[in-house]
């Protein structure tokens, strides 16, 4: 049985991928993300957000 | 997930050594405070999970698992202590044994170690909740709001939510942040380039205009159209390319940095001040300061947590739920310097943009005066544009702002003493320079716009790409937010749903019409409750102290049902039930029956008659129930009815521990008469508070025995049964002999004199006792299966008997 939190972070990527805003690829990364850590950190997220076709920033 | 079926737990907190049959079933274990019953909760959850919650958690500092997990005597060897459970797997139908070391406590051995076994009990690992003690009952529902909310979160573990929440929301300010930060570099190098071509806005036409009428002049194609990727100066020699100088175009620039110089004192001055106010709050309040120094320090170091020491201090802890709960409580300390600290980041940012527009108006001047080797003033502008850009970097964080108040209460611009005269001087340089030829301007003004549009171009794909980054970070703290509050929503919908009838179902006679409330808010949860159709008020405002218990363990339920859902299979309530009064309690029993069926319960009472309520309602049996009677220090918990109740006193008599023989003697005494009066129906003085005194409550006990031989054996001449009769008779006889020595031997067991008196005896002074009452008890026994029994159970009883029926005498005489 999938725990709340499990519950939510699907929801959560379901709900992104209806999102125009964020391509296919990065929700991806989110998923993998969200999986290999329960405590990820803005950077982790900040990564995802702005390489490849989001630039390079800092 | 998983039931219990037996546990064997040795130098674990208070116990020595102990092994309880659970059978997968509710079982019970009572006990006065201090008996060790508590121990077995914290063994058991221990072998489960790893982890003992009475050692972690607020007010636990200073105490580990390492430390404080193995017996008192055992700290210095802990892999003395261990935790060998029997457990059985519903979802896999396997059996399987843990066996968990304090000095290995995340590295259980687990037979069999199949993967489907180690992916069932990791999840089993992850959930230490299913221990409940009423420490934690109070923690949720005599709590502030604010509060609340946290302790449910934690109990379902929904801190991971709240930081993957938090992670978000800072990734969005971020990436904001960096977007306003791209968007004012467009600006600034779109004003660039609008000053170089002499264009009010950047349009297509106007942009296409300007350029077509010098690459006309010089005979070159004309663009027709700009993208992108358009080249102003296509075409164009590479010599000429190079030739960067174009004396309007500088003079503009000139003009440019020095109409902006004008109101460079005036720039960010309200901005720079609140800064100012809020670093003199830091200065007039140094705990404030500390706090926020700790601050960062701290979300660092709960961002590096990964495992049991702090990364911080190296310092190890109990577990890593631990250290975190400690990192985070000191958060939490800090609220106010978390305002403070992104007031300070937020303005800093509106600085930073205000320098990168001053910096887009210096560049040029300083690269002109470069070229043109006006050394000096390229010097000036250069050493400006260094300590800017160190400014600006400063702006960023708390610890760079904190020192700036200085710089930042008079010109915090810091512009060159100088600029003013060395900019006219340098503009009347420029301006004395020879026209250039009309060719010369032209190919300097589009060599100089090209560079001007490329960098405008790639500022722009900064900026989109920055957008994206920030729009993308915000549809996705949106979208976790959302989502997240309807899970939550429909959570504590459903948890107050089932706590409202759960507390109904306790409280049936007196609040039937019982509803609840739980109302989440930002950072809040409110808890309700209906108070005799008054209307909905905290839990803590008018019910009693009894109530609030039931409603915490009826809340704890409620969460464990919304939480397992079907696979709510084991849990454990560690007193706490114990202001709940008889009645309600029985409820109660029928409550966890009814609505949880599929449960194991391991429940424990410091409360005799609770325990014994259990039994009669059927939750427990004598199988499934556990008695402590007491606790030392070299025994452990003593168990009541322990079969091996005359060995162990034997072996205490044996090691010379008199003292302990006769405190587990007189325990056992007490037990066996409680035991007794309920099996045989004997009639005490009443007592309301239930409490019997072994004195009394003994000799009703003979009394009744006494006549319910003497019934039998006439029941038996009755009917003309005369074997049985002599049988009886016999029986009786050797019964009244054992009363007999062993009413000499009382004294021996008297609480008043036990402590004063068996500190003089000796092992054989005392073993008379003790055989004493060992054949005294003996008679109320079968040899093949345990204590006699009357049915049906009252005041007139049809037989006496014992559980395998070898022993069953008629009480009812034949009428005449």
């Amino acid at each position: 049985m999938p725990t709340i939190q499990q519950q939510i972070v699907e929801k959560f990527l379901a709900k992104l991928s209806e999102s125009e805003k964020v391509d296919p690829g990065k929700i991806e990364k989110l998923r993998a993300t969200l999986a290999a850590t329960k405590k990820p950190k803005a950077d982790d997220f900040v990564k995802i957000f702005t390489e490849s076709d989001g630039g390079n920033l800092k | 997930m998983i039931k219990l079926e037996k546990a064997h737990i040795e130098e674990m907190r208070g116990i020595r050594k102990l092994d309880i049959d659970f059978d997968k079933k509710t079982f019970a274990i009572s006990g006065p405070n201090g008996s060790g019953k508590s121990g077995v909760i914290d063994s058991i959850e221990f072998g489960l999970t790893g982890q003992i919650g009475r050692l972690t958690g607020r007010g636990t500092g200073g105490l580990t698992i390492a430390e404080h997990g193995p017996h008192v005597d055992k700290t210095r060897f802990p892999d003395a202590s261990f935790v060998e459970l029997h457990v059985f797997l519903t979802g896999l139908g396997k059996s399987v044994k843990i066996t968990r070391k304090i000095n290995a406590a995340k590295r259980p051995v687990i037979e069999p170690a199949d993967d489907d076994v180690l992916a069932v009990l990791a999840e089993v690992a992850d959930h230490p909740e299913i221990a409940l003690s009423r420490r934690e009952i109070l923690r949720f529902i005599l709590v502030e709001p604010t509060k609340r909310s946290e302790e449910i979160q934690a109990i379902l573990k929904l801190e991971e939510i709240g930081l993957i929440r938090n992670a978000l929301n800072t990734t969005q300010n971020n990436l904001q942040r960096a977007q306003r930060t791209a968007e004012v570099t467009v600006e600034t190098s779109g004003g660039s380039l609008k000053t170089h071509l002499q264009i009010a806005a950047f349009t297509a036409a106007d942009v296409l205009e300007a350029v077509n009428q010098r690459r006309k002049l010089l005979g070159l194609t004309e663009i027709a159209e700009l993208t992108a990727d358009t080249n102003l100066a296509v075409g164009l020699s590479a010599s000429a390319t190079a030739t960067a100088f174009n004396k309007q175009s500088a003079l503009r620039d000139l003009k440019a940095l020095s109409d902006a110089a004008e109101g460079f004192s005036d720039i960010g001055k309200a901005t720079a001040m609140a800064i100012v106010t809020d670093l003199e709050k830091l200065e007039r309040d140094p705990g404030l300061l500390d706090a926020l120094q700790r601050r960062a320090f701290i979300e660092k170091g709960l961002e590096l947590v990964d495992g049991p020491d702090c990364p911080l201090c190296d310092t190890p802890w109990a577990d890593e739920q631990h250290l975190s709960d400690h990192l985070r409580a000191k958060l939490e300390k800090s609220e106010e310097a978390r305002k403070l600290q992104d007031g300070l980041l937020e303005n800093g940012a509106v600085l930073m943009r205000e320098i990168i527009r001053v910096d887009g108006l210096v560049t040029p001047i300083q690269k002109m005066s470069e070229s043109e080797a006006e050394t000096a003033f390229a010097q000036l502008l250069d050493g400006w544009k260094t300590d800017l850009s160190d400014l600006r970097s400063k702006l960023a964080s708390v610890d760079g702002l904190t020192g700036l108040k200085a710089r930042l209460e008079g010109d915090w611009l810091n512009v060159p003493a100088g600029l003013g005269a060395s900019l006219t001087a340098f503009t009347a340089k420029v301006e004395a320079k020879p026209d250039q030829t009309a060719t010369m301007e032209a190919q300097t003004f589009l060599s100089t716009g090209q560079a001007r549009h490329h960098d405008y171009r790639v500022a722009q794909t900064k900026q989109r790409d920055a957008k994206k980054a920030a729009d993308a970070a915000k549809a996705a703290y949106s979208a976790y937010c959302e989502v997240m509050d309807g899970e939550l929503n429909a959570l504590y919908e459903a948890v107050q749903d089932n706590f409202s009838k759960f507390y109904r179902a306790i409280n049936s006679d007196d609040e039937s019409s019982f509803t609840a409330k739980l109302t989440p808010s930002e950072g809040k949860l409110d808890f309700g409750v209906n108070f005799y159709d008054r209307g909905l008020f905290p839990p803590g405002a008018f019910h009693s102290e009894g109530h609030q218990d039931g409603m915490g363990v009826c809340l704890y339920l409620a969460l464990m049902k919304r939480l397992f859902g079907d696979s709510f299979e084991f849990a454990m309530l560690d007193d706490v039930v114990m202001s709940v009064d008889t009645d309600h309690r029985r409820e109660f029993c029928n409550l966890l029956k009814t609505e949880f069926p599929n449960t194991q319960f391991v429940i424990t009472t410091h409360d005799r008659l609770w325990a014994e309520q259990m039994k009669s309602a059927r939750l427990i049996t004598a199988k499934t129930s556990l008695a402590f009677h007491s606790w030392s220090i070299d025994t452990g918990p003593l168990v009541e009815s322990n079969e091996d109740i005359w060995d162990d006193i034997a072996d205490q008599l044996g090691k010379g521990k008199v003292e302990s023989a006769a405190l587990s003697l007189r325990r056992h005494l007490e037990y066996v008469s409680r035991v007794l009066a309920d099996e045989l129906g004997a009639t005490p003085p009443f007592h309301s508070d239930g409490n019997y005194e072994l004195g009394e409550l003994l000799q009703s006990v003979l009394a009744r025995l006494r006549y319910l031989y003497g019934k039998a054996a006439e029941s038996a001449n009755s009917w003309g049964n005369n074997q049985l009769r002599d049988e009886i008779v016999a029986r009786r006889d050797a019964f009244s002999r054992a009363a007999a020595a062993s009413n000499v031997e009382q004294w021996a067991v008297n609480r008043a004199v036990h402590y004063n008196e068996w500190a003089r005896f000796g092992k054989r002074d005392f073993e008379p006792v003790v055989a004493a009452f060992k054949d005294l008890l003996d008679c109320f026994r079968c040899a093949k299966c345990g204590w006699l029994h009357v049915t049906p159970k009252g005041l007139q009883p049809e037989s006496l008997r014992c559980g395998c029926n070898d022993l069953n005498f008629n009480l009812t005489v034949k009428g005449r």
